[in-house]
C-alpha cells in the first residue's frame, strides 16, 4: 500500500505538493461525486468561472454550471454514464460564458477515477478556436481572391501537374476544376508549344525567377484557343524548397485588337514620313521609262538602241514596282500577329531598303557592317520590322543636315543585341527615360504623335526582348535592341 | 553653243536618258554621279547647261547650283530636274527667284520638255 510508506507528514506534503501541481496546470479539473456534487476544484476553474472555493465544493453541477450548459452540453448524462460504464469521455466541446466575462470555448474530459470519484477535466481553447477561425477567415478571402480575378491563376506540383485551376481559368478554357486535377499542364496548351511548356516547368524546378512568355491555351469543348500572357513562377516552401508552380494567364484578345489598332495608325504615320523619299525614287525609274518610250517612238533609230530602250523601261518598271512592294509589305503585315520563326538579319536589310529612299534625300549614309546572314529569333516580322522602321526614322529626323546611320548585329549568349546609331542631335538629359512613355514627342505640334517609340517597346516586350536608349546631348544618340535568340 | 553639257544624276539610267536626248541636237555631254563630282568639273571645264537632280548622295543639288552661280567666267545655266520637288514647290521658286538655277524640270518628263529648256534662252 502506498499509503502506509508515508508518514502523516509527509503525506501532508504529498497533498500540498500536488495541490499545488493542479493549481498550476492551465486546465480546468473538477473532481465529482456519483451524486454529482462537486468535491474540489483548482484555481484555474475558479478563476475562469468567477467563483470561490466556498460556493463551488460541495454544491451540486447544477448550482455550478449554468443551466444552459448543463441543458445543451448533456454534461450530467455523459458523467452519469461514465460512473456506470466506467468508461471515459474524451474531447467534447463545450462553450462557457460566466458572467460577466465573453465567452469561451471549452475541450472537456470526464475521466472515472473509483466508482465514485471522477474528475471533469476542462481545457480552454477559445484561443486556439479564434485562430482556427482566423486562418480560416484568411483561407477564404484568399481563396475568393483567386476566384475573383479576371486572370488565369492555377498552381501545379513540381511536375507540372495542375493542381488548383480558378474560375477565369475554367471560364477561358471551359474546362471546370476537376476535369483538369492531377493533368499535366501542358496537355491543355497549344500543340507546338508543349515541348516548351514542358522546359518551363522543369526550369521552375531549380530557378527562383519568373518565366515570362506567351502561347495559345486550348479549349478543347469549342476545338479553338485563345493566346493568354503567361507568367510562371516557382512556389517555395517554408524553406525556400521549390514545391510546384504558379502560373498566371491573361486573355490577350482584347488587348492584341487595341495594339493593332494603334499600330496601323502609328505605321500610317510612318508612312507619311517615307512619302517624300519614296516620291522621289519611284519618279526616277519612271522618268527613265517615259523617255525610253518616246525615244522608241523615233523612226530612225537602230535596232540596238531599240533592245536598249526595252530593256531599260523593264528594269525600271521593275525597280519602282520593287519600291511599292516594300512599302505594301510594310503597310499590311501588322494583320499577322503569329509568332514564327524569323532571320532577324533579312527584316533588318528589307526595313533599311525602305528608308534608303529617306535616308538619302537628307544626305545619310547608312552603315551595316554584317558578318553573319542569319540570326533567328522568335518573332512577328512585320512587328520587328515596324520596330526597325520607326527607330530608323527617328535616327534619320535626328539628323536633318546628313549624318550616318549605323546598324550593328552581335549575338552574346541567347540574346542578340541590334545597336542602331545615329550622328544626329540626341536626346536631351532628361528626357533619355521618358522616350518610350506613350505621347512624349520632340517634334512640333502635328508633326509626331509621340506613339512611336512606346509602340516599339510594347512590341519587343512581346518579343521577350528588351529596348533602351543611350545619348549625349549634341552627339547623336543608340538605341539598343535585345532579343531572345531561337 | 559649242561648250558641253553636264548632267549630274547618281542614277546611271537617268543619265542614260538625258544623256540621248541632248545627244539627239548634236550636242556634246558629260556625265557626274555625285555633287563631288559635279563640283569638280565645273571647276575644270567650261559648261553651257548643267541638268542637275535635286538629291545627290554626297549634297544637295541646290548647294551644287549655289557654287555654280558663284563662277565669275563662263557661268552655265542651270536646270534642277527632281522627282522630289514639284514646280511650285517654295525651294523651286526661291532659287529661281535668287538666279541659282534658270528652271525647273519634273521627273518623269517628256524628251521635249527638256529640249525647251535648252532652246529657252
Amino acid at each position: 500500500m502506498i499509503h502506509s510508506l508515508f508518514n502523516h507528514q509527509d503525506k501532508n506534503n504529498f497533498e500540498l505538493l500536488y495541490n499545488m501541481l493542479l493549481d498550476t496546470i492551465p486546465s480546468s479539473v473538477l473532481m465529482i461525486d456519483e451524486k454529482l456534487h462537486v468535491i474540489s476544484v483548482n484555481r484555474n476553474f475558479l478563476v475562469k468561472s468567477q467563483r470561490s472555493n466556498a460556493n463551488t465544493v460541495g454544491l451540486p453541477l447544477s448550482e455550478v454550471f449554468p443551466s444552459v450548459i448543463l441543458e445543451n452540453t448533456g454534461i450530467e448524462e455523459r458523467i452519469r454514464n461514465a460512473f456506470r460504464s466506467g468508461t471515459p469521455v474524451n474531447g467534447q466541446k463545450m462553450t462557457y460564458r460566466a458572467p460577466g466575462v465573453p465567452i469561451r470555448t471549452y475541450y472537456y474530459s470526464i475521466l472515472p477515477i473509483s466508482p465514485n470519484q471522477l474528475m471533469l477535466l476542462m481545457e480552454d481553447i477559445t484561443e486556439q478556436v479564434r485562430l482556427s477561425e482566423e486562418v480560416r477567415r484568411v483561407e477564404r478571402h484568399l481563396a475568393s481572391v483567386v476566384e475573383s480575378a479576371s486572370d488565369i491563376l492555377l498552381s501545379t506540383d513540381i511536375e507540372g501537374r495542375i493542381l488548383t485551376w480558378n474560375s477565369a481559368a475554367e471560364k477561358l478554357s471551359g474546362l471546370n476544376s476537376h476535369e483538369v486535377h492531377g493533368q499535366y499542364f501542358f496537355e491543355f496548351c497549344d500543340t507546338n508549344q508543349k515541348q516548351a511548356v514542358r522546359l518551363i516547368f522543369m526550369r521552375m524546378k531549380h530557378s527562383s525567377e519568373s518565366h515570362t512568355t506567351e502561347f495559345h491555351l486550348l479549349t478543347p469543348k469549342n476545338s479553338g484557343s485563345i493566346l493568354i500572357s503567361w507568367v510562371f513562377s516557382p512556389m517555395k516552401d517554408d524553406y525556400g524548397q521549390t514545391v510546384g508552380t504558379v502560373v498566371v494567364g491573361r486573355d490577350l484578345a482584347e488587348r492584341r485588337k487595341l495594339e493593332l489598332q494603334l499600330r496601323q495608325s502609328q505605321k500610317l504615320t510612318a508612312l507619311g514620313v517615307m512619302a517624300g523619299g519614296i516620291a522621289h525614287e519611284i519618279r526616277n525609274p519612271l522618268a527613265v521609262c517615259c523617255s525610253a518610250a518616246q525615244f522608241l517612238l523615233e523612226d530612225t533609230i537602230t535596232a540596238e538602241f531599240h533592245k536598249e530602250c526595252s530593256r531599260k523601261i523593264q528594269t525600271n518598271i521593275q525597280k519602282a514596282s520593287a519600291i511599292i512592294e516594300n512599302l505594301l509589305r510594310f503597310a499590311r503585315s501588322s494583320l499577322d500577329t503569329e509568332m514564327a520563326e524569323v532571320n532577324l538579319i533579312a527584316v533588318l536589310k528589307e526595313t533599311i531598303e525602305l528608308v534608303t529612299n529617306q535616308a538619302k534625300v537628307q544626305k545619310i549614309q547608312i552603315l551595316l557592317p554584317m558578318q553573319k546572314t542569319h540570326i533567328l529569333v522568335s518573332g512577328v516580322s512585320g512587328l520587328l520590322q515596324q520596330v526597325f522602321m520607326n527607330v530608323f526614322l527617328n535616327a534619320i529626323n535626328a539628323m536633318p543636315e546628313g549624318g550616318v546611320l549605323s546598324i550593328s548585329v552581335e549575338t552574346f549568349e541567347d540574346r542578340v543585341i541590334v545597336r542602331i546609331a545615329d550622328t544626329g542631335v540626341g536626346i536631351p538629359v532628361g528626357q533619355l527615360d521618358k522616350i518610350f512613355d506613350p505621347f512624349h514627342t520632340s517634334s512640333p505640334v502635328g508633326q509626331g504623335t509621340g506613339l512611336g517609340l512606346s509602340i516599339c517597346y510594347s512590341i519587343i516586350q512581346q518579343h521577350l526582348g528588351s529596348i533602351q536608349a543611350e545619348s549625349r546631348y549634341g552627339e547623336g544618340a543608340t538605341i539598343i535592341i535585345t532579343l531572345p535568340r531561337l | 553653243m559649242n561648250r558641253p553639257i553636264l548632267i549630274v544624276d547618281d542614277e546611271p539610267d537617268m543619265c542614260w536618258v538625258i544623256s540621248h536626248i541632248i545627244q539627239s541636237q548634236g550636242l556634246h555631254v558629260i556625265t557626274a554621279y555625285s555633287g563631288e563630282d559635279a563640283c569638280f568639273k565645273l571647276m575644270h571645264g567650261e559648261f553651257s547647261f548643267v541638268f542637275l537632280d535635286a538629291k545627290l548622295p554626297d549634297m544637295d543639288g541646290l548647294e551644287v547650283a549655289r557654287r555654280a552661280s558663284t563662277m565669275v567666267q563662263g557661268r552655265p545655266r542651270v536646270v534642277l530636274v527632281s522627282g522630289y520637288h514639284y514646280y511650285d514647290d517654295p525651294v523651286v521658286r526661291h532659287a529661281i527667284a535668287e538666279g541659282i538655277i534658270c528652271g525647273f524640270l519634273a521627273k518623269p518628263f517628256t524628251n521635249k520638255e527638256l529640249l525647251n529648256m535648252l532652246n529657252n534662252d
